[in-house]
């Protein structure tokens, strides 16, 4: 459905003048640096998947969809999505995919939601009848009657996210790219937009490319996810694996009563330190939550102290500091005790 | 053919909605008519006195020249080069331009459409006001001929139209800047004197007239209110309405060209 192979992006960053004759001047300006975004990155992706992209603020996922939806040209490599070369063929494209970015609406903002997908009927010519048959769908299943004929401007975020979500499936596309579909929402709304990606997924067969930085998102969702960071693929597999890997890791969070000048514990790396504030990165395969602290108190006074599961960035970056540590657990044989996990 | 029609009621589409979105800032628009008529009063005041002043005839009669200014404050409104741009124009800037690209529209056709349905709230909403409060209160010319109300109609659409198409290669140039400030800024300069629409270019010096003239500038403003006034006539209505229809080729490709150009050199601003 999607294969992605090799592909790079790189930006040109030009070094910009200011002002009047400067903006003139940005024209012959070649004064540049390059940043590589997407750098050598393969996968495939089969119909009726879900997957996670995951990765850090800028690691490059939004680069990488942009491109699956023929927004960007690579600068090497080659995609293709449903047959078609999205840079190439953005129109036959576009009639086949559906997009979502949670930061910014696709409706039109001034128009009645009804009338924006009145709209997107005509631009893909959507059969009367397919067209009444989803929106009655959607309505069902997102409540999107409640506010159909409300203006988009005078939606609450909530409901533009599902507006835009039941706009970007009107089409029956094959394929839906949602960027961080639920930003910024509570948790029932959350809980609403993934019980409807689940169910589109399971009755249309749509595949689904997921970017996000809610862990719950991906649990939900994805059996399968993709780790990209610093704009190479770091790690595509079951979640399950993942999970395994990253539970492993912990953080644990000291406030010491003063600021001491080594607060280096065996088996156990400084993550972050500030004034008496470190936190540490450790295993508890390696050594048990009990014994650190015990180690700690031995050492130092505290005045506080707790231990929290990493969440996914920083998960993603605790990992992938160094790429052999993963390599290295991807190969190791699965411990009993983490199997518990 | 059947698919031409289809892609012909996508963009009409377009320009309904595009009207209707306007239509919901109508207290706005009000506001908008009282700055028209405190413009054109300006305008007025400015060259009766410099009318009273002079006693070489002039190109222009006293009444010429408020009927042209009134013509000012009816079309400008509709040509986004000076009336309220569109969100399009700042497409680009934004980065919202990505968001357009996910939809199987030709990117240029879809603007186009948008700005027809612009210019069609700017004519009802505001164009056919000022005009109607302006014959009560200033003598303003009607043409008597039915011919010239037709060129004059033909010409003011193309006027229109090559306003989008150089706003849009105008904006193109956002792609390699980065910046929407700087070049339309300089530009809107330029092409605010040369179409003539702070002064007729019928009272410009001779040398700069003439440089006029061969710009694209003045079909945007300058011809069509020449032939509604009768300045323009004859086989000259034909050679101005071919010289717009030319400069519209011409900044319709350009600006194609540039697009196409600047989406395969796009950086979404913002990420």
């Amino acid at each position: 459905m999607i294969e992605v192979d090799n592909l790079s992006k790189t930006f040109k960053v030009y070094h910009h003048r200011k002002g009047f004759f400067g903006s003139f001047a940005n024209l012959f300006s070649r004064k540049h640096r390059i940043v590589q975004a997407v750098d050598s990155i393969s996968f495939t992706v089969e119909r009726g998947e879900i997957v996670g992209y995951l990765g850090p603020n800028g690691a490059g996922k939004s680069t990488t969809i942009k491109m699956l939806t023929g927004i960007l040209v690579p600068t090497s490599g080659s995609v293709t999505v449903n047959g078609y070369i999205p840079h190439r063929q953005r129109k036959e494209n576009a009639k086949h995919i559906g997009v979502v970015f949670g930061q910014r609406s696709h409706l039109w903002f001034d128009l009645p939601v009804r009338e924006s997908f009145e709209l997107l009927q005509r631009i893909y010519r959507i059969p009367e009848v397919q067209y009444r048959y989803n929106v009655e769908m959607f309505d069902e299943l997102l409540s999107i009657g409640d506010f159909f004929q409300t203006p988009v401007r005078q939606l609450s975020l909530g409901q533009r996210m599902r507006a835009d979500i039941a706009a970007a499936l009107l089409h029956d596309p094959d394929v839906l790219f949602l960027d961080e579909p639920t930003i910024g929402l509570d948790v029932v709304a959350k809980a609403r937009i993934r019980q409807f990606i689940q169910k589109i997924n399971a009755e249309r067969q749509v595949t689904v490319v997921l970017t996000t930085h809610d862990l719950d998102d991906v649990e939900k969702l994805c059996k399968r996810v993709i780790l990209i960071d610093n704009a190479r693929l770091r790690f595509d597999g079951e979640l399950a694996t993942l999970r395994r890997l990253l539970s492993t890791e912990r953080i644990l969070s000291v406030d010491y009563a003063e600021a001491y000048p080594d607060v280096s514990i065996p088996s156990a790396h400084i993550v972050y330190q500030e004034g008496a504030r470190v936190q540490y990165r450790f295993s508890p395969e390696e050594v048990s939550t009990a014994d650190l602290i015990g180690a700690i108190l031995q050492k130092f006074k505290i005045v506080d102290i707790s231990v929290q599961e990493p969440d996914i960035e920083e998960l993603i970056k605790t990992v992938y500091e160094d790429n052999l540590t993963l390599e290295r657990k991807l190969t190791e044989p699965i411990s009993p005790n983490t199997q518990a996990n | 053919m059947k698919s031409l029609s289809l892609a012909f009621q996508v963009y009409l589409a377009f320009i309904k909605k595009s009207f209707q979105r306007r239509m919901q800032y109508r207290v706005a628009n009000l506001v908008g008519l009282t700055t028209n008529f405190f413009f054109l009063l300006v305008h007025i005041f400015v060259y009766t006195a410099f009318y009273a002043a002079r006693t070489v005839p002039q190109p222009l009669s006293l009444n010429e020249i408020i009927t042209y200014f009134v013509l000012c404050q009816v079309s400008f409104m509709l040509m986004p080069l000076w009336g309220t741009r569109s969100e399009v124009t700042s497409a680009i800037k934004d980065g919202s331009v990505a968001l357009q690209l996910t939809k199987p529209v030709d990117f240029q056709a879809y603007w186009f459409a948008d700005e027809c349905g612009r210019a069609c709230y700017y004519l009802l909403m505001r164009g056919f006001p000022t005009f109607l409060i302006s014959i009560l209160f200033f003598e303003v010319t009607i043409p008597q001929q039915p011919t010239v109300l037709v060129a004059f109609t033909v010409s003011m659409m193309l006027a229109i139209f090559m306003s989008n198409a150089i706003t849009i290669t105008i904006f193109s140039s956002g792609f390699w800047t980065l910046d929407t400030t700087g070049i339309p800024g300089m530009s809107y300069s330029i092409i605010t004197l040369f179409s003539g629409m702070l002064v007729p270019i019928a009272l410009w010096p001779e040398w700069l007239a003439h440089i006029a003239r061969w710009l694209p500038f003045e079909g945007l403003i300058d011809i069509p209110f020449s032939i509604y006034l009768g300045k323009i006539t004859g086989i000259e209505v034909w050679i101005a309405i071919g010289k717009q229809m030319g400069w519209n080729l011409f900044f319709i490709g350009l600006g194609r060209f540039l697009l196409t150009r600047g989406f395969s050199r796009l950086v979404i601003q913002g990420g």
